[in-house]
Parts: C-alpha cells; structure tokens; sequence
C-alpha cells in the first residue's frame, strides 16, 4: 500500500511551555514494496514524521493517506501499520511468544491461528527457541528481532522502522544490516520508512534516501543518485562527508583557490565544489605532466588519523581559509607527515557542483 | 561520610547505636515487655502474664482489630483505585499540576483538621454520614489517596508512553492498552501503593478521633483510650497485636508486589 504525506506540519507544547515545530510542510510518498530511508541529524524531525504515519503525534496541517484513503482522523489500532520504536518497547510482563501473539489476540483471531503465526514469526526472525523468556532476558539484537516480529504478525501493509539498529553495538549492528536485508526479500510487497541517523544503513537498505534537516525535507532521491551528485551541500556533507571547496568563475571556467577544475561547467548558483574523501589523491609536490584531467591544490597536512583500512588526512588549501579538506588515503599508500606541503589531486569525474547554504 | 580509622569506625557504630536504640528500639522493647507484665513497679516488669493479650484478644478489643482490618482494606485499597485513576487521568494532560496539588492537600494538612472537616461537612443533610463506619473510611481514603497518587504517578512518569502507542499500532482498543499493557507495566507501583496505604490506614489516629462513632472503633483509638483510662498493659498488649498485624500485612503484600516485579 502507498503511504503519502501532504504538507504535514506537527508542533509539541502550548502557549506556556513554548512551542517547538517538530515537522514543516513534510512531502513523502512511498510506493508498496519500496523502502525509503528518512535520514538526518539528532533532533531533525524524523521519529516525528515516523509518528505522525503511525498515528501516535496527530498533524497540526497536512494529511496522512495509506493506498489513497485518508487516515489522518483515524486511530492508530485502525490504520493496520506495523511500528518497531527505537528502544523495541517490547511488554516487559510478556512473554516473548505472548508479546508477538499481542496484536493478532486484539483482533480476536482464533487459538490455533494465533499459535501458528507466532510460531512462522519467531521462525522468520530465528527467535523459536527464545518464545517463553522474558523480554529482559534478552540481548539486544534479540529482543530487535521480536520487536519485528510482533510488527509484522499483524500482516501489515506499511512497516515503519525507528532506528532499529541505533541501540546495538558496531559488530552486531552490521549483521543485523544482513538480517534486514533478507527480511525485506520476505516481505516484498510492504511499504517500509526506516529511520535512521547513519547514512551506511541507509545507503544499504533504501531504494530512496529522504535527506532531513531541522523539522524540513532537503533533498530525496534514489540513494545512489543523492550519493554520486548531491543536490544540496547539507546532503552532501551529510551522507558520505563530501569536502566542499567555494569556487570562483572565470571567463567559463570553474577555479578553485586559483586552480582550474577542468572540463567542468560553471552553473548558476552552484557556487561549491563537492567531491568525496575517498576521491582525492596525495602526491608530493613535484611539477606534474599535465595530461590527466584534473585539478591540483596545493596546500598541507595539519592532521592525520588512522582508522585501519585507510587513514584521514586534513590539509588546509593554500589560498583558502578557513576551508579544511579530508582525504582518505587507503592503507597501502603512504601517509605524508604532519605539516609537509602536498598537492591534492581531484580527479575531474569525482567532482559536482552544489549550491551553497542560503543563511 | 567516609570514616577510615578503626577506632573512628567504632566510635561512629557505638554512636548510632546508641541513639537508634535509645530512640527507635527502646520504646518497641518497653511497649512488648508492658504487654506481657503483671505489675512493673521497679526498673524492670514483674510478675510475667498473658492475661492483657487474651483480653486485648477478646470481645470489644477484638472487634477493634476486624474494624481496623476492614477500614484499612476498605479505605486502603479504594485509595489505590482512586489514586491509580486519579495518577493516569493528569498524566499528561493541562490539570497535572492542579491534580498533583490537590492530591496532596491530605499530606499537607494535619490529619485532625482533615477529620473535622469531614465532621462538619457530613453531619447534616443531604449527606449524612455522622455516626456510621463510612465517615471512618472515608476519612481514612482521603488521607492515603495521596499516597497512592504519589506512588502511581511517579511511577508514570518512568514509562516510556511509546509502550501504549505501540500497542495501539497492534490493533488493540484504548480499553485493552489499559487492562493488557499500562496497568500490568504499573503493578510494582499500585502494589506498593497498596502496601504504604494499609500499613498507613492501620495506624491512623488523627483523623479517625475526630469522627468515629462508637459502633466503629478502630485498633489505635482503643489503644488511646486504654490508655487514657489508665489500663496501660493492656493498652500495651493490643498495640503488639496491632505491630504483629500490620507486619504480617505489609510482608504479604510485599510478596505479592515482589511476584508481580518478577514477572
Ligand atoms: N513529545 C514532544 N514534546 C515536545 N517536543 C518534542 C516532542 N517530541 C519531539 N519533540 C521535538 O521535536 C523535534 C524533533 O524530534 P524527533 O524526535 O522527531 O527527532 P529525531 O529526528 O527522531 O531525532 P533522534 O535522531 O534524536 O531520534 C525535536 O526538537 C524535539 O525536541
Ligand atoms: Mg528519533
């Protein structure tokens, strides 16, 4: 089922405790058998849009549609959405079995159905030996998997996902990545919205990425897409950690600290240059032969950090101040000393234009 | 306060000792040997005897006993329904602070002007309870009402409000979110309510001599007027029999609260 969003608009609080705008003019639209990612910082509005579907936050403007009808009057038990909440809020009296049973015994399905469903849920999340612990005598990624479980057992058309993976640690988070991978290819025909503030998980679960930012919807796109030519430089920076160097134009050519970016086209009001981390070389700074399409920077290394596979490098431009460029430079390189001078190479294919900030 | 020394240590022990015992231990020491003392004329009681417990055991001080039992469950345990509903009704909502305040208004306020005002309120038409056990129960409901509230809304405020939204998004109707998910998540809370309140209502004075009638004395008035006519012992003797009631009471309902914790 499609899951639309028109104009939604949710405000917390009153006259007297101040009021907060948790969501502005929100647009969304999500197809059955579609995931879309709603990524963004801390605070950026996204568990409020997450709400507002499930029907837990009531819009101050805008409508909700599931498949076309208008929910937004109606009360969650009556929109058929599967939610898992950031922090699973598995009953803790319950048992597990008894906890993915709570939704089909509130539609009074009989015993014996409600024992078979249980028993293909727990299976479908590996969780059949788990059915008569309590929640608390779980792990973490454990008590994940019923918290999907108990969703999906009321067959519901959309599933929204909170964070799912925020509360787990770095090994277990990358297996359960796996996990909702396979899980997607289980349930195909479902509509998910999966919050998360880590661009890896969203950049590997969604079809489509939505970008937000203070309580708004910067950019969506197919993640691919928002990933190779961001539209925005919050997008930009956001999902991946793009460099963003300002440019100046001159007679047709884009320049960057005095340096032409060759073979790329000015664009009006595109006044920054983004390019990724991983896309930038290091070379000593010898005179090169000018064969390569590309632009070179000269500047020097103020930082270095080594993050195994491949070590950030910070140099500082030549020319430009206060602008900082991350480069990744991969394990088998070497990395140049703190303070040497250093010419960077941006390689002309890896480079786009974005707008810079308004404000 | 972190005391290192061994003898600081001995000092500090010896100390609090010495003042828990003289002020907390000595007078429940004295109160059990009056019990059981035929005459107590020198230092120490004399002349051992069971006779005050039998008569603090029998006839109109027994029926004190069942009265106090019954006001405390009646009055205790519609406390912990009002309170609960009371704790979950402002939850939230723009009255919390007005809800919380009334609430507790019967701490506040001393329990004998609590009674009088009960006094006054119900000793004509169109209400009139003046004279019947329900003044009493009531009495007693107003005073532990806060407590349950206070218990019960603290508690509230520890569960996270996604665990009802969640359960909403089952499919579950807002009197099952009620009966199958909030209320068992604040069992531990209404249970010790329920404890606090009968252990309270048990050993209410204040506001109980301010209305009782004479058909409905509970155990701590007819503790006061034994004493105020002089029997001492036996005054003595229903007040272990009070001390051992409410201590069987509140270890039972603190078995029931640990099963519902464990669940
Ligand atoms: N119940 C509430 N009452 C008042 N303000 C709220 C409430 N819930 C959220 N907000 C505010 O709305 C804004 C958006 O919150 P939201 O929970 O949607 O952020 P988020 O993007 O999910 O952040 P996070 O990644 O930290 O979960 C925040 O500024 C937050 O303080
Ligand atoms: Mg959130």
């Amino acid at each position: 089922m499609t899951v639309q969003l028109e104009d939604v608009t949710v405000h917390f609080g009153n006259k007297h405790s101040g009021r907060t705008c948790a969501l502005e003019g929100f647009d969304l639209s999500v197809a059955a058998g579609e995931t879309v990612a709603l990524l963004g910082p801390s605070g950026s509005g996204k568990s409020t849009a997450l709400k507002a579907v499930a029907g837990f936050v009531r819009p101050t403007r805008g409508r909700i549609r599931l498949g076309g009808n208008d929910v937004t009057d109606l009360p969650p038990a009556r929109r058929g959405i599967g939610v898992v909440v950031q922090q699973y809020a598995l009953f803790p009296h319950l048992r597990v079995a008894d906890n993915v049973a709570f939704g089909l015994r509130a539609a009074r399905k009989p015993k014996a159905e409600v024992s078979r469903r249980v028993g293909e849920m727990l299976e479908m999340v590996g969780m059949t030996a788990y059915g008569r612990r309590f929640p608390r005598e779980l792990s973490g990624g454990q008590q994940q998997r019923v918290a999907i479980a108990r969703a999906l057992a009321i067959q519901p058309s959309v599933l929204l996902l909170d964070e799912p993976l925020a509360a787990l640690d770095a090994q277990l988070r990358a297996d359960m990545l796996g996990e909702l991978q396979k899980l997607r290819r289980e349930v195909p025909d479902i509509a998910i919205v999966y919050v998360t503030h880590d661009q890896s998980e969203a950049l590997a679960l969604a079809d489509r990425i939505a970008v937000m930012r203070d309580a708004r919807l910067v950019d969506i796109a197919p993640a691919a897409e928002l990933y190779a030519a961001p539209p925005s430089a919050f997008t930009a920076s956001f999902l991946g950690g793009a460099n963003l160097l300002p440019v100046s134009v001159d007679e047709g050519a884009v320049k960057v600290a005095g340096a032409v970016v060759p073979g790329l086209k000015p664009e009006d009001g595109k006044s920054l240059l983004c390019i990724r981390p991983h896309a930038i070389r290091l070379e000593p700074p010898e005179p090169a032969n000018a064969v390569e399409d590309v632009a070179r920077l000269v500047g020097r290394v103020v930082a270095a950090q080594w993050r195994g596979a491949s070590s950030q490098v910070t140099c500082l431009v030549d020319g430009l101040a206060d602008v900082v460029v991350r480069v990744d430079v991969p394990a088998d390189r070497r990395v140049p000393e703190l303070g040497a001078a250093v010419v960077m190479v941006l390689p002309v294919e890896a480079c786009s234009l974005v707008p810079a900030e308004v404000g | 306060m972190l005391v290192w020394t061994r003898t600081g240590k001995a000092v500090v022990w010896i100390a609090f000792a010495l003042v828990f015992g003289l002020l907390v231990l000595l007078p429940f020491l004295v109160v059990i040997a009056a019990a059981f003392a035929g005459s107590w004329n020198g230092v120490l009681p004399s002349d051992p005897t069971g006779d005050h417990l039998r008569q603090a055991l029998s006839g109109d001080e027994l029926a004190s006993l069942s009265v106090s039992l019954q006001t405390a469950f009646m009055g205790g345990l519609l406390a912990v329904v009002i309170g609960t509903w009371g704790a979950m009704a402002a939850y939230g909502s723009r009255f919390a602070r007005v809800a919380d305040a009334m609430h507790h208004l019967p701490i506040a306020v001393p329990s004998v002007v609590v009674g009088l005002g009960l006094l006054v309120a119900f000793s004509r038409q169109p209400v009139l309870l003046n004279g019947t056990k329900w003044i009493v129960v009531i009495a007693h409901l107003v005073l532990m009402v806060a407590f349950s509230y206070g218990t019960v809304a603290a508690a509230l405020q520890r569960v996270d409000p996604s665990y009802a939204d969640v359960a909403a998004s089952l499919g579950a109707s807002p009197a099952r979110v009620l009966w199958r998910v909030r209320l068992p998540m604040l069992l531990p809370a209404i249970s010790s309510a329920a404890g606090l309140s009968v252990a309270l209502s048990m050993g209410e004075v204040g506001a109980t001599i301010m209305v009782y009638p004479a058909s409905w004395r509970t155990l701590p008035v007819s503790i006061f007027a034994l004493t105020d006519r002089g029997q001492t012992f036996v005054a003595a003797a229903e007040a272990v029999v009070l001390l051992a009631t409410t201590v069987v009471l509140v270890v039972i309902l603190d078995r029931l609260r640990g099963r519902a914790v464990e669940r």
